[in-house]
């Protein structure tokens, strides 16, 4: 297909030797020091704690305007679409994934292409959830990343070739994984992502060298955890002790609860943290009960797999509201003592403060302007107060009618999604990507599924608001108090950063890479990419500069659905590039 | 670039082990636009059909078996074209596999579209539904040609349970269903939840069987063909067809045709013309009847066939 394919090959794998002479392997110290090491970034979260907030002061306030762009490179053929990805950096080379399973190393100082994998995926593949890829883990001398057909790849950092492919569940069973591994105590880490097809979610732990599995934790009540030793699965504990405490009948079996977004590490308390999905089946009322642990966080021990403690932000789910939001580890400081604490904003509206120590709710509070299921939380427990009639209703109790339509803020798609926040040491506030927008939801009078009669529900999400969906909040974490807020007609789909230079960028899915002022929320700096933004933007320096890079390429779930919302996005167009900026060095004491 | 070549390579190797065709635009990355007068000089009627579902259609001996494939079969001969078949992997419903099989394509399979799709369900109020802005939900195809009548049905084994006179036993017996589906949902949630506890879920109504084999559960609920399907199995010969009601399901019947892309009815009207013979004539129902399954005349046909004629198509001539 190429005239002198060998010609290319030569001159890439020259350039690759080139530049990765020099190159270090990654150690755990890297990884847990990576939120103070500005020259590179080694975690997912820019630090295992998640906070995405970068000690870099050159780039700030003052000369924000300066910041141009050094390079742009393409993911290449038609595969545009949806990319969620943060990029790593190590010793000037930048290894970022794409949508359907793509990893990619490149020069970071000149944006040339060093090597290149595709994942090959089965012939009739249905990924549930988009064909998104959020990132890889850097460890050793290679490169982890998780494929759509639930498979676990490492490839050496150098030539890009494959050391071993693990599978980490069924992708005919429908597993995928979409999520980036991380690395803590030298174990690679990985979650899977599921849809309503009977799944279980899971954490499991593999040995970065060999890619054999060392422990594996069910997220769901009922569910036995191994460790391995010598290949052999040894039982280490049910999860939540026995089956059926939180469930009826059968239905813990297929129990839903999909870890599908990853986790962090807080290694203060060496906890992972994990968040869990919804429950399935999605009809509510088929499950009476809290159904465990789904919709929750999860504090496990990374050497075992074991649960110490759990957080159920929405038990008993009728809503689609994932508990799959990251909880960021962060301490605070009240009556002259340090609080331990770890913060969340989750898919129901909720944020939700936690001592991380012991999962002990401190408090909660909305950050979207309505929410409908619930009139509050419970100030002790921090379980929602349901509102009445705020449940959608059974689709069994209706017959050939439409049901009757229950509206519920937030959407399934949440007051928050996926796209990570960020939290400022400078500031102390968190900084939300948050989106203003309800559903109505019935039940379908006529509905079929594979040749058969079936009971199905319908929605619709609508905007809340006429001029915007999107919201990017600044949020005191001690009070509740929204300090800034910045307005996006487009519903917000990337993730946030935060600097000591007083900014805090995100992305939209107009195309824009923003920039704001962390105090005022004041917008400083916009440069369009070209197409929307719902990637994580990192910064690191390198020769005494500091560059900032994020993903562009519009996609993800919010197009996949349509209602009043698709009549916001219908016109943008889908892409696949890494963007990356430079603030020049004269400029670092630029007024 | 050479990864992707050895993935298009794979794909067509793999297409050419399950018979199928790649007849997409390469370049444009769509589906072939086969309209009538193109499938007939083709030479080929690409049939879609869902994977691994017996006994509408599946995998045995290394080629397609079942209903749905054999009626398939039939529709080529009669256009004088060779059956392909064209594997569905079922989304989460029907509006999902028409999106994917009939007028779009998938979007990481875009060129891989079926010329018609079997085993669609027949049903006016579901071809004209509309959505919370009054667009017709499904515009973009055609249902057509019924061919079949399907319904629930219960099995049971007669060394656990008498009977089944009323669904109200299973509060006392547990039951096997297929995850995610009608019966599923009616009897997790049907009488109150009364039966809820009793309910057993499985991957599909064969791993049911299996379980009631086992002595697991003491019956299973599903299609009446799935359920017919499994009792003309050896290893189920201890168990029987209930004759219970299932008091409360919206849907007891429904008539299941066949979808094409709604600027294709040049093609629609050829295979109507082909089924409607094939129905009215009584060859559908010795089809079944070959592969040990009921065969229920639709609705469709009732409403106008005489009382002869629904008789022939049934079989009783």
């Amino acid at each position: 297909m190429r005239p002198n394919r060998f010609g290319i090959r030569i001159a890439v794998s020259t350039l690759a030797l080139a530049v990765s002479c020099g190159a270090q392997a990654v150690t755990d110290n890297d990884i847990l020091n990576d939120a103070s090491t500005p020259e590179d970034i080694v975690s997912y979260g820019m630090g295992t704690q998640g906070q995405r907030f970068s000690t870099i002061e050159d780039l700030n306030t003052d000369n924000i305007r300066f910041l141009q762009p050094a390079w742009a490179f393409s993911f290449g053929s038609e595969k545009m679409r949806g990319q969620e990805s943060q990029p790593m950096i190590k010793d000037g080379v930048m290894y970022v994934t794409a949508s359907y399973s793509r990893v990619y190393a490149i020069d970071a100082r000149t944006g040339e292409e060093l090597w290149q994998y595709d994942a090959r995926l089965p012939d009739g593949i249905m990924p549930c959830c988009d064909v998104v890829n959020r990132g890889v883990a850097l460890y050793g001398d290679k490169v982890y990343f998780g494929t759509l057909d639930a498979k676990l790849v490492a490839l050496n950092k150098d030539t890009g070739k494959p050391v071993w492919i693990k599978k980490v569940a069924d992708y005919q069973a429908g597993y995928a994984i979409t999520a980036a591994p991380i690395v803590v105590k030298g174990k690679l880490i990985t979650g899977v992502s599921g849809g309503e097809f009977g799944v279980v979610g899971k954490v499991e732990a593999y040995d970065p060298e060999s890619g054999d599995l060392i422990w594996t934790r069910p997220t769901v009540e009922g569910h036995m955890g191994y460790v391995y030793k010598d290949g052999k699965a040894v039982e280490n504990g049910i999860s939540g002790g026995e089956a059926g405490k939180t469930w009826p009948g059968d239905l813990w079996k297929n129990g839903g609860a999909a870890t599908w977004l990853g986790g962090t590490y807080d290694p203060d308390t060496d906890s992972l943290f994990f968040g869990t999905g919804n429950p399935a089946p999605w009809n509510s009322h088929l499950r009476p009960g809290d159904n465990l642990f789904s919709s929750s966080r999860l504090a496990i021990d990374p050497n075992d797999g074991s649960i110490k403690w759990h957080f159920q932000t929405t038990p008993h789910d009728g809503w689609d509201y994932d508990g799959v939001n990251e909880l960021i580890s962060f301490n605070y400081e009240e009556d002259g003592e340090k609080v331990m604490a770890a913060a969340t904003a989750d898919r129901n509206g909720f944020f939700y403060v936690l001592n991380r120590e012991n999962g002990d709710f401190i408090r909660g509070f909305p950050f979207v302007d309505k929410i409908t299921w619930a009139t509050g939380l419970d100030p002790k427990t921090g379980r929602p107060i349901y509102a009445e009639g705020g449940r959608p209703g059974d689709p069994s109790s209706i017959d050939g009618a439409k049901g009757e339509t229950v509206l519920a803020q937030p959407a399934f798609l949440g007051g928050k999604n996926w796209m990570p926040m960020a939290f400022s040491q400078d500031t102390g506030l968190f900084y939300i990507p948050s989106n203003e927008w309800s559903m109505d939801i019935w039940n379908e009078p006529v509905s079929y599924k594979k040749g058969g009669a079936y009971l199905g529900a319908g929605f619709t999400i609508k905007p809340a608001n006429d001029d915007y969906i999107g919201v990017l909040r600044a949020v005191d974490p001690k009070t509740g108090e929204e300090v800034w807020r910045y307005e996006n007609p487009a519903p917000l789909w990337g993730g946030v950063m935060a600097t000591a230079g007083n900014l805090v960028f995100t992305g939209t899915p107009e195309g824009y890479l923003k920039a704001f002022d962390a105090k005022t929320g004041e917008e400083l700096y916009k440069f369009n990419t070209g197409s929307g933004v719902v990637g994580t933007p990192v910064t690191w320096t390198m020769d005494g500069e500091q560059y900032v890079s994020v993903a562009s390429g519009w996609g993800g779930a919010v197009p996949l659905w349509g209602g009043e919302v698709a009549k916001v996005v219908k016109d943008f167009n889908q892409g696949g590039m890494v963007w990356t900026f430079r603030l020049p060095k004269d400029r670092v004491a630029s007024q | 670039m050479k990864a992707l070549f050895l993935c298009l390579m794979m794909l067509v190797f793999q297409a050419g082990v399950a018979q199928e065709v790649d007849d997409g635009d390469m370049l444009l990355n769509r589906p072939a636009e086969r309209t009538y007068d193109i499938i007939l000089e083709s030479g080929y009627l690409k049939v879609g059909v869902y994977q691994n579902f017996p006994p509408y259609s599946y995998m045995a001996d290394g080629e397609p078996q079942g209903i749905d494939v054999e009626l398939g079969k039939r529709i080529a001969a009669e256009m004088g074209v060779e059956f392909k078949v064209h594997w569905i992997v079922p989304d989460e419903n029907l509006g999902d596999d028409l999106r994917n099989n009939v007028w779009k394509g998938h979007y990481l399979a875009k060129r891989r579209l079926a010329d018609v799709m079997m085993r669609v369900p027949y049903d006016k109020k579901y071809a004209y539904m509309q959505d919370s802005t009054g667009e017709y939900m499904n515009e973009q195809v055609v249902l057509f040609g019924p061919y079949q009548q399907e319904t629930w049905q219960i099995a049971y084994n007669p060394q656990k349970m008498e009977s089944v006179d009323t669904i109200a036993m299973f509060q006392y017996h547990p039951i096997g269903v297929e995850i995610d589906t009608l019966p599923d949902f009616y009897l997790t949630s049907g009488l109150n939840g009364r039966i809820r506890d009793k309910v057993r879920h499985y991957a599909n109504v064969q791993e049911a069987f299996g379980a009631m084999r086992d002595g697991q559960v003491s019956a299973v609920m599903g299609m009446r063909a799935e359920i017919d399907h499994e009792l003309a199995k050896k290893e189920n010969s201890n168990f029987k067809a209930a004759g219970n009601g299932f008091p409360g399901i919206g849907k007891q019947v429904w008539d299941v045709g066949m979808a094409i892309k709604h600027t294709h009815r040049q093609l629609g009207y050829a295979l109507e013309e082909i089924i409607g013979t094939l129905v009215k004539s009584g060859d559908l129902d010795t089809l079944f009847a070959e592969q040990r399954l009921r065969y229920s005349l639709p609705q469709y046909y009732r409403e106008f066939l005489s009382e002869e004629a629904i008789a022939r198509a049934e079989g009783s001539n």
